[in-house]
């Protein structure tokens, strides 16, 4: 006999998982005792999936030693000099590159020089160019673009 | 105090004063941080990608990036949450970025793993069972979806309440319980369709 259905709505199967994991109401926890006294087809899967936890939980994977991870985390004052620096790098970059652009256009060098410096600049940064659009490209097919960063 | 001592304390304070710690850049607790979540993080990493090598170099990426941001960590909240969370976007970035090596086996893996305790062993004939249907399940988890087997995988091996696992997914509380319904049907089902199971055993 199935008791629950005459009075209450459709049982939700997943309150099985619930029920097992122990994160249930006591109201639900005993409307899902009350369906698994009824319900032989509902107590076996609740048993095949203790069973399939029990397992899980009972696994002990290997942790590698300990001569195998990098070395110690570092503290508050090295990853500070360490973001410092790479903002020193990068302004160094940019006034570098400032500096190049700005020397190549008031250079007094012929145009066919000008033209061969454009040549060797250029082909890398189409290169460039290229590999982002195809990562942009990419972007919008990726089956992990909803994971958060 | 001498070093051992405070090592022996340092190994005693739990989570969050750990973290306080940590933050104040007390190496002692520095290091037991790192030794109290690199069991977590690795068997995360090496559930979802299957292969130790892998699963080292993501895991060790994470602790990097958990250690470099541990100043905007909130105290009040779990340390595994957050752990696992970092350990799960790298884990995806890896597989986006890289080609991954072969899957291993749960044999392969256990190769080198060191024993159960002596009051863990089960009896013979219960290991000998058991062992098969961790094997069953490991090769079936490697066949879900990314989608149910991380979610399988936090609570039934990383053993974490609903609460953390929306935490770490990024999904509500409610949808937790529904997700992981259907991902355990989904492995019931490929360990009913094991090829490499002999026929007799029921899940």
């Amino acid at each position: 006999m199935h008791r629950e259905t005459q009075t209450q709505p459709p049982f939700d199967e997943s309150l099985l998982s619930g029920y097992l994991d122990g994160e249930l109401t006591q109201g639900e926890a005993q409307r899902v005792r009350v369906h698994l006294e009824d319900h032989p087809e509902s107590r076996r899967l609740f048993e095949e999936m203790a069973a399939m936890r029990d397992a899980a939980l009972s696994t002990r994977l290997p942790v590698p030693d300990d001569d195998q991870w990098d070395p110690a985390p570092r503290g508050p004052f090295s990853r500070l000099s360490r973001r410092m620096g790479w903002l020193l790098v990068l302004v160094w970059g940019a006034a570098t590159a400032v500096l190049a652009v700005r020397g190549w256009w008031t250079a007094d060098a012929p145009w066919t020089v000008k033209a061969v410096g454009v040549l060797v600049v250029g082909g890398p940064l189409l290169l460039l160019l290229s590999v982002l659009a195809d990562r942009l490209k990419v972007m919008k097919t990726d089956r992990y673009r909803r994971v958060q960063k | 105090m001498d070093a051992g001592a405070l090592a022996m304390t340092i190994g005693q304070v739990g989570g969050a004063d750990l973290v306080v710690l940590a933050k104040d850049g007390d190496r002692d607790a520095l290091d037991e941080l790192a030794r109290q979540c690199r069991p977590k993080a690795y068997g995360f990493a090496l559930q979802l990608l299957r292969n130790r090598e892998d699963a080292l170099d993501v895991t060790q990426d994470a602790l990097v990036s958990f250690f470099d941001h541990l100043d905007r960590f909130d105290e009040s909240r779990q340390i595994d949450p957050w752990l696992l969370s970092i350990v799960r976007n790298q884990a995806y970035d890896f597989l986006r970025r890289r080609k991954v090596r072969a899957a291993e086996s749960l044999e392969e893996l256990l190769e080198r793993g060191a024993p159960l305790p002596v009051g863990q062993r089960p009896a013979a004939l219960d290991r000998v069972e058991r062992d098969e249907l961790r094997s069953r399940l490991w090769r079936a988890l490697g066949r879900l979806s990314q989608e149910h087997r991380e979610i399988l995988v936090l609570r039934d091996y990383q053993d974490l309440s609903y609460l953390e696992i929306a935490d770490v997914l990024g999904i509500p509380k409610g949808t937790v319980m529904s997700r992981l319904h259907r991902a355990r049907k989904a492995l019931r089902e490929l360990l009913i369709d094991d090829p490499e199971a002999s026929h007799d055993d029921a899940p």
